[in-house]
């Protein structure tokens, strides 16, 4: 990653987010076809071209800096944003591992990791952090493992205990979510937690990830996109701060859509954690505005269609239900009927 | 937003004698004592007969006091069963507890039954899961009141005995009541009615009776 | 299953009872391997003169120890299979092939209290295991039956460590587990974990069953050796290939060996990932697996190729 960290950057109040030329055109569409509807579209997350959000296991942009801050502002209000039960501490320090090592691994110029024996040493360079550890042992840790990892990386984790043939949502660090909350999930099994997605158990889509899933297998991640609308770059849609945020949802109009609305993309990949046999649910949110999703002429135009094609049970799952026509009217101009090219790519 | 229809509302089905276990533990609120009852008969003609531990709420101060049964009869029915061990509450609190104490001294091979409105199903479920009873250890019938348990997802504040679509939390804010359950918080989400368009709220109706 | 494998090289075999041997494996490109939670298996890999072999087992050693895994071997009585390639071909410093742990028995982490079963060989996923339990709050037992002294692998493993916690079991003395006594007082809460020969793993089934335990509280693994059989021939119908099973190998094996995948993670009958639908068939299947419920057997709509054969004129897969 050689894209500056653009450390001042604000997902909140004055919404001073952005994204660079470079990170419009590694924006991860999730549209591979002028329509869309649920599918399971599960693939292997393995390393993607140069430069593609999924070249690396965990996407490092020009946003970390930011996105870290962001997360701390959260967790200072409400620190229950990070939960774990009790039974989850060895699949904390598996997270941790798995983080620490892959960035290590990864962004060599950015973050390292020493180890001797369970003596381990972290440095976090673009937050200029420094720690000493016994791996294992929480206690010299300066807060839970999960916890202390995730504040340095960015988008939510969810972690999954397996048994009884289902998987159970018992550890996370949730902040930046797309308006469902942790607190309230907490304990569920995968698909109680999925509860309120529409359709999507009536077409079988729930039963065949958890098949899958149960039978994940380690060091072979998968990964899917999914995606939302958000008004104004904001990362924290949780339903805690709906109050917040609900009503941004009415500010929409056909002049204005162009810079409030935002497609809002999570790249989710799952890995099966070693040393608990959990799963740990990595949900990475990308956003862009419409305005900046129109310096791609094709994407406007897929956008466009998809939008006015939606099926309305998901507008309405989705929230869009008071700004879809505005954004469909400012994508409008941009949609000239010319034909889109198969798959995701700008051109 | 997803109202009704979500998955994670939990479904019920009616009780009824699993024999395949060795102890058996009865626990009813209100008119939850009749599924009791005939589980209680089911069980009567299957032999051995098993150790039964009932407890069962007849009378209390709260709500749910108003679903009661017809207590003199029910009660005389389970003690008509000689190998029901039965203790009656007037609160779901005392009973709780009471549960809790019978838990800890109990053995791998029992069943749970738990019958009444759902929010006393829900409390009970919270302690099993303390004690790590399983799905196939427990079972569960709807009756009686309807009324929710509101988690509002704002505050965290717990409202008892929601009937109603809306829902007034100590917070001040009007909560929309979603079928989104959680077994932890034994409660369904309420989240905010009116956040998008200030006082926009629907109309207000009876719909958990 | 296309995984990946890594490569081992055998550090150490030992003979530990008259009928196992331990083998110590350390990753060729040095450093540590994967770490991995008490109970998983690895698939061992073994290239034969005639064939290949892959065969299951669990690790023994400590997840908390990553320079090495080990693995232990009993000799199995039937002629084929990779036992005896472990016995008696491989040598120290020899390479092999092994895939990613996989955990199918793993410990249930909200139990109030563990008791593990182990009948000989069956002691070893258990060794993992305990290295996890020790440093936990749950109370645990370990039960170990054995035939006599001489057959009692890993006692040593066990050590004074675990002095209050294992009671041995030695047929020869006559001592003779008490499954009815194990399994009727146990508190809510109470997990079983049985591994061990057949016999051992049903008597654990039945016993918690008379005793009202539910299926989610009892838990076993067993790895079925792909059991020899007689020949006989199989149709692949989307690879539009027939292929012969010869007596002392699998269906999997043959399957593959004609360069057809199988997604497998057990390859012992277990984890159903091998199931495969018969489309056709005239005759009968011999299922050899603890997968499939009765009334699938009935069925004949389904077969686990890891372990199961059959007796056909005629079988057509759905592969
Ligand atoms: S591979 Fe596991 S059952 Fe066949």
């Amino acid at each position: 990653m050689n894209a500056i960290f653009k450390v001042n950057e604000t997902f909140r109040n004055d919404f001073t987010f952005c994204n660079s030329p470079a990170a419009i055109r590694r924006f991860p569409l999730p549209f591979a076809e002028d329509e869309y509807m649920y599918s399971v579209n599960i693939e292997p997350h393995l390393p993607g071209p140069q430069g593609s959000v999924s070249e690396f296991a965990f996407d490092v942009d020009e946003h970390y800096v930011a996105e870290c801050h962001e997360r701390e502002i959260v967790l200072a209000n409400e620190p229950l944003r990070f939960q774990a039960l009790p039974h989850m501490m060895s699949a904390q320090w598996d997270c941790l591992e798995l983080i620490m090592e892959s960035l290590a691994r990864d962004y060599p110029k950015h973050f390292s990791l020493s180890k001797r024996n369970n003596h381990w040493q972290w440095s976090n360079g673009p937050l200029n952090m420094e720690q000493r550890f016994t791996f294992g042992d929480a206690a010299t840790l300066p807060r839970p493992p999960l916890d202390y990892i995730t504040r340095q990386a960015q988008g939510d984790f969810v972690v999954m205990d397996q048994r009884e043939g289902n998987l159970w949502c018992e550890a996370g660090m949730v902040t930046t979510q797309a308006d469902w909350s942790l607190d309230f999930d907490m304990g569920m099994t995968f698909k109680e937690w999925h509860g309120p997605v529409p359709l999507a158990h009536e077409m079988g889509v729930f039963d065949r990830a958890i098949k899958f899933l149960l039978n994940l297998r380690l060091g072979q991640p998968v990964r899917r996109l999914n995606w939302t609308m958000t008004v104004n770059p904001r990362l924290d849609t949780s339903p805690e701060n709906y109050p917040h945020w609900g009503p941004d949802r009415a500010s929409v109009n056909a002049a204005n859509a162009g810079d409030l609305v935002h497609l809002r993309v999570e790249l989710q990949g799952l890995w099966r954690l070693p040393r608990s046999n959990a799963v740990v649910f990595g949900i990475r949110c990308y956003l862009i505005s419409l305005r900046e999703l129109a310096t791609i002429p094709k994407w406007a135009r897929r956008v466009h269609r998809v939008l006015k094609k939606l099926h309305p049970a998901l507008v309405d799952y989705k929230g869009l239900t008071r700004y879809r026509e505005p954004a469909i009217a400012w994508l409008a101009p941009f949609d000239d009927g010319s034909p889109t090219t198969p798959g995701t790519s700008p051109e | 937003m997803l109202i009704t229809g979500i998955k994670s509302k939990p479904i019920y089905t009616p009780l009824s004698f699993d024999a395949s276990g060795r102890y058996h533990i009865l626990l009813g609120a209100g008119v939850g004592a009749n599924p009791l009852l005939r589980v209680l008969a089911e069980m009567k003609k299957t032999v051995p007969q098993s150790m039964i531990h009932a407890r069962v709420l007849f009378k209390n101060a709260s709500a749910i006091e108003a679903t009661a049964g017809n207590v003199s009869e029910s009660e005389l029915a389970f003690r008509a069963v000689e190998t029901v061990e039965l203790r009656v509450f007037n609160n779901v609190a005392s009973l709780l507890a009471d549960f809790h104490i019978l838990a800890t001294g109990s053995l791998m091979g029992t069943r749970l039954y738990v019958a009444g409105p759902e929010s006393f199903i829900g409390l009970a479920m919270q302690i099993a899961l303390q004690f790590n009873l399983n799905q196939d250890e427990i079972r569960a019938e709807e009756c009686g009141s309807l009324a929710r348990r509101v988690f509002c997802i704002h505050c965290r504040a717990i409202t008892d005995e929601v009937v109603t679509n809306i829902v007034k939390c100590a917070c001040q804010r009007w909560l929309l009541v979603r079928d989104h359950y959680s077994r932890r918080l034994a409660a369904y989400m309420g989240v905010m009615a009116d956040a998008e368009a200030p006082g926009e709220l629907p109309e207000m109706r009876e719909v958990f009776r | 299953m296309s995984a990946q494998t890594i490569t081992v090289e055998i550090t150490s075999i030992a003979q530990v009872t008259p009928l196992i041997k331990h083998f110590r494996l350390k990753a060729t490109t040095g450093g540590y391997l994967p770490a991995f939670s008490g109970g998983s298996h690895i698939i061992v890999v073994m290239r034969g003169q005639k064939r290949i072999h892959r065969n299951p087992y669990s690790l023994l050693s400590s997840p908390n120890r990553l320079e090495h895994y080990e693995i232990a071997v009993r000799r199995m009585d039937e002629s084929r299979g990779g036992s005896h390639f472990l016995h008696d071909v491989v040598k120290i410093g020899d390479q092999l092939e092994i895939a990613h742990p996989v955990n199918l028995f793993g410990l249930e982490k909200q139990a109030r209290k563990h008791i593990l079963i182990a009948g000989g060989i069956g002691i070893t996923p258990f060794l993992a295991q305990l290295e996890d339990l020790r440093c936990g709050e749950v109370p645990y037992e370990l039960h170990y039956s054995v035939r006599s002294h001489e057959h009692a692998a890993f006692l040593q493993h066990l050590g004074t460590r675990e002095a209050t916690r294992v009671s041995m079991y030695y047929d020869n003395e006559g001592a003779t587990l008490n499954f009815e006594e194990l399994l009727a007082k146990q508190p809510l809460g109470t997990h079983v974990y049985v591994c061990g020969p057949a016999g051992m793993i049903t008597r654990v089934i039945d016993t918690a069953r008379s005793y009202g335990w539910p299926n989610s509280h009892v838990h076993w693994e067993q790895f079925n050796a792909p059991p020899v059989g007689d020949a006989f021939d199989v149709f692949l119908a989307r690879s539009k290939i027939s292929v012969h099973v010869v007596p002392d190998q699998s269906l999997l094996e043959c399957i593959e060996a004609a360069g057809v995948e199988v997604p497998y993670l057990c390859r012992g009958g277990v984890c159903g990932f091998c199931h495969t639908r018969v489309l056709e068939l005239d005759g009968e299947l011999l299922h050899h697996d603890h997968y499939l419920s009765a009334n699938e057997r009935t069925t004949g709509k389904s077969i686990m190729p890891c372990v199961s054969r059959a007796k056909a004129k005629r079988l057509v897969l759905d592969l």
